[in-house]
């Protein structure tokens, strides 16, 4: 380890030495808007070719040290805001070369640009999939704890509690993983054991955006990606010191009926995060700490969390970084699986009562990147990602586990032409879980990609993808897959573009279905292992639209039809068993057992539409997705997937002033999971309506009194409506929420 | 302003409906319907009684049924009653059975055709299962203040579940 430590001291020291000797000077400037004149805060102003780069103050002003002698073009870009280029920018030694740049507003569609679709930067218009984003603003404003939470407006997505279902991918069944994919910084982030999402594991307020690509993903991402990818990129440095600060706390109302007041006592969730960047020449860092404190409205349902999330950053040349982060969260969460019944809702099964999970979790990264030239950029990336949790009731230890996760990627982008882009690149993941349910086995697995986009004219773009993976858990034969992708955007004009893609996903049984031995604490059934389950496949279709009908009015509409094979599922079946390994005799009984039992199609429609009024000072977002989920094994709609999900909001701005409302539907879920009420059992399981939340929000910003801090104020679920998400989990009932957020 | 009033809309729409309540309290029990098969009736000297029961315990045997019936509380109950029956040479009969808030693991309908009182007299011919071959008994729970309905089991005096004892 120190010599590790030594020889990487020694690496970064002949780098900066050789930035060094480089005669440098500097830019500096401001960014305004074109029409108002108005300074502009958070502009990003890159150097093309290079990592240099800044973003601006709330005064409008940037400054870029230490830019090497020579001529450059300047990039400055800001949402709702037109990119702009500055090109001839001449940087003599020791000289400070200062800028106004203007920026004019942009139409809604040129607003956001995303990585994920293809992996690397692309304009929304560019990208021949279904893509929504949701920015680290949104999440400080509805002030998210965990990521799933800021999931929840994203059009086509509905959450059953923690598992995330886009356009009825995935459903709910808990122990099977994950068949939407979560990416941190773009390399796989689910457990190595259940191959589920914890979203508890990312750091919220590090967040700076969600990009959500809907549709299967495998040709790029690999397993998991059935039904979508959730990419999650982390924040970027100050490039001053810099000291924000969030703290936060809730209250819940009492539900409406006197028999869910379990409790007489003001319940309440609170908070506090606390992050240090700044940025010393090459070298930018970020330190951040956040403590939550959870009491919830539900009896043994406590939340205490720590976490702990640093970065840092190292610029080796203009034209090469190294990016290294770490992250640490510890949690104790009461163990509230489902309430006693509809008439105490908001207590938990008798056999929860004592039951607590306590859990440690941690991620350490890396990522190399470097411009080798104009054309050709390429990237190595790896993460560490250790899980370690154990459950257990009044004191006495259930269930433990420990899972390792390694994933590593190296992925290249040349541009052949200016009109063709070639992005090819391998991956490969190394997971050892350890843990009394699923014994302890190693899984291993590798894989190859390539994606060429060509512009076959200037209104005609395409893209095709393909990638090879191979996966061997433990003693199983190691199973191969080859997966493609195909897109077509064709641009009318300058504000309507048309895309269609293609596109296939897979994945592989986690260790948790194959390998699980026995029943949990909480089920009465016995549960046991499969090893014979085959990969779950998934192909889909997508035809879309999006159009600026105006300059502030922009709508974009899809069809989309998946369709899914073999997906797992824990079936309920009589058989003969052992009641434990080490006995001769079988006893005949219910079990459980996950089999891939379902070929499903899942077609539907979503249309979005933006709207901007009275000069930007109200803007609406609407979003409705229908899907038609069908089992095609049993005839029948799909288990646990909507048939409507609707989402609308709508922000109110004057000056430093802002208020929100958010209004969500989803329709009741029609067919649910009989025999898991049954077994489990869940009394009152099957009592579902549909889902119609409202949310209010205010902020009022002090920036203006001298104060670089801004107070909101949220009312969460308004009309203190009772529903579910997941059966037997009364979801959350009213709470007003203070937030502060600050910076120094 | 069309925007507030269709907002105002939405919220007025919404605020009407409050979505799930607990539901009154109720006598806990369960009920549903019992369907004998066609033409397999035995003979009327072969029907000393046919009862409905509930075991909280399953598998059983003889020695568990006797303490099941006879321990305070009791493990398994009978319906409508140790001394009634359900009827006779019907095709099907509804019942509604008032029990204490338990996990019921074997339910089903239990012919006593012998008149001396021993697990030789006695026999399930039909059994609440998810499952019709072979039929073997699934759980359900019953709540504090819950009536669980659609138990719902087929009888066949032709074709017996698996036997408890």
């Amino acid at each position: 380890m120190k010599k590790i430590i030594t020889y990487s001291i020694l690496f970064l020291a002949c780098f900066s030495t050789a930035l060094s000797q480089t005669g440098t000077g500097s830019i500096s400037g401001k960014v305004t808007d074109a029409e108002t004149q108005n300074p502009l805060a958070g502009a990003n102003v890159i150097i093309k070719g290079t990592f240099l780069g800044a973003v601006t103050n709330t005064h409008g002003e940037f400054k870029i040290y230490k830019v090497p002698v020579g001529t450059y073009t300047i990039e400055a870009s800001l949402i709702g805001y037109q990119r702009k280029l500055f090109s001839g920018i001449i940087i003599k030694q020791g000289e400070e070369y200062s800028l106004s740049l203007q920026l004019l507003p942009a139409e809604i569609q040129e607003k956001e640009i995303v990585v994920t679709a293809s992996r690397r930067e692309q304009g929304l218009q560019e990208v021949p999939v279904s893509v929504s984003t949701v920015t680290a603003k949104t999440i400080a404003e509805r002030n998210n704890i965990t990521l799933d939470d800021a999931l929840r407006y994203v059009p086509g997505v509905n959450l059953m509690q923690d598992q995330i279902n886009i356009r009825g991918s995935t459903g709910y069944s808990r122990g099977v993983g994950s068949r939407v994919l979560l990416l941190l910084d773009g390399l796989p982030f689910i457990t190595g054991d259940t191959g589920e999402i914890n979203w508890e594991a990312i750091p919220t307020h590090q967040v700076e955006r969600i990009e959500v690509v809907k549709g299967a993903g495998s040709a790029l991402y690999g397993s998991s990606a059935l039904g979508g990818v959730v990419n999650v990129i982390t924040k970027d440095f100050s490039q001053s010191p810099e000291l924000r600060f969030r703290l936060f706390s809730s209250l819940y109302d009492k539900p409406r009926y006197a028999e869910w007041q379990w409790t007489d006592k003001p319940r309440f969730n609170s908070g506090a995060m606390l992050t240090y960047s700044d940025k010393s020449g090459p070298l930018g860092y970020l330190v951040s700490v956040g403590r939550t404190v959870d009491e919830s409205y539900r009896q043994n349902d406590t939340y205490h969390r720590w976490s702990l999330y640093s970065k840092l950053k190292y610029d080796l040349s203009t034209s090469q970084n190294l990016t290294i982060s770490a992250n640490f969260v510890r949690r104790t969460h009461g163990n509230f699986f489902w309430w006693r019944d509809l008439r105490e809702a908001t207590r938990p099964a008798d056999s929860q009562l004592n039951g607590n999970v306590e859990s440690n979790r941690g991620n350490i990264g890396f990522h190399y990147k470097e411009f080798v030239s104009d054309k050709f950029i390429y990237s190595v990336k790896g993460i560490y990602f250790g899980n370690f949790w154990r459950d257990d009731s009044a004191g006495n230890v259930n269930n433990v586990s420990a899972s390792h996760l390694f994933n590593f990627e190296g992925q290249a982008t040349y541009e052949i032409a200016k009109s063709n882009i070639l992005t090819f690149g391998v991956a490969g993941n190394y997971d050892k879980v350890n843990a009394n349910l699923f014994g302890s086995h190693p899984g291993v697995g590798g894989a190859v990609y390539v994606q060429d986009e060509l512009e076959l004219t200037s209104q005609l773009r395409l893209t095709a993808g393909l990638r090879f993976d191979m996966q061997k858990v433990s003693s199983l034969p190691s199973v191969a897959q080859l997966n493609p992708k195909l897109g077509i955007v064709y641009k009318l004009d300058n504000e309507t573009s048309l895309r269609a893609s293609f596109g296939s996903g897979f994945r592989y049984p986690g260790i948790s279905e194959l390998y699980i031995t026995s029943s949990t604490n909480v089920s009465q059934v016995v549960v046991l292992p499969n090893t014979d389950l085959a990969v779950e496949h998934s192909i889909s279709y997508e035809i879309g639209a999006g159009s600026s009908i105006t300059p502030s009015v922009f709508v974009d509409a899809a069809i989309f039809s998946n369709s899914f094979d073999n997906l797992i599922e824990p079936l309920v079946q009589i058989k003969r068993y052992k009641p434990d390994p080490t006995s001769t005799r079988e006893v005949e009984g219910p079990v459980i057992q996950f089999e891939n039992v379902t070929k499903a199609r899942i077609q539907g429609a979503e249309v979005g539409v933006k709207i901007d009024w009275w000069k930007k000072h109200l803007s609406s977002d609407v979003g409705y997705t229908y899907t038609w989920p069908e089992d095609l094994t049993e005839q029948t709609i799909l288990k646990f997937r909507p048939r409507h999900i609707l989402y609308a909001s709508g922000a109110l701005t004057f000056g430093n002033f802002k208020s929100s409302a958010d209004v969500r539907y989803v329709s009741r879920i029609e067919r649910i999971d009989e025999n898991l009420v049954r077994l489990a059992p869940i009394i009152d399981g099957e009592q579902r309506v549909p889902i119609k939340v409202v949310d209010l929000r205010f902020s009022y910003d002090l920036i203006d009194e001298g104060l670089p801090v801004r107070v909101g104020f949220n009312i969460n679920n308004l009309l203190n409506y009772h529903y579910v998400e997941l059966i037997g989990n009364l979801a959350p009932v009213r709470s007003f929420t203070l937030t502060l957020d600050g910076i120094w | 302003m069309k925007y507030f009033a269709v907002i105002a809309i939405i919220v007025l729409f919404y605020s009407c409906d409050h979505g799930l309540a607990p539901p009154p309290a109720v006598e806990p029990g369960f009920g549903g319907t019992i369907y004998f098969a066609k033409g397999t009736w035995p003979p009327q000297d072969s029907l000393v009684n046919v009862w409905l029961f509930a075991s909280q315990v399953y598998p059983l045997d003889s020695v568990k049924i006797f303490s099941g019936l006879l321990s305070n509380p009791p493990t398994i109950y009978i319906y409508p009653a140790l001394d009634g029956n359900l009827p006779f040479f019907v095709d099907s009969v509804s019942y509604s059975f008032k029990v204490p808030p338990a996990t019921y693991r074997y339910i089903g309908v239990l012919q006593r055709f012998r008149d001396e009182i021993n697990v030789r007299s006695i026999r399930v011919v039909g059994v609440y299962s998810t499952t019709d071959n072979p039929p073997l008994p699934i759980p359900i729970s019953v709540g504090d203040f819950q009536f669980v309905p659609g138990i719902n089991i087929n009888v066949s005096f032709h074709k017996l579940p698996p036997q408890p004892f």
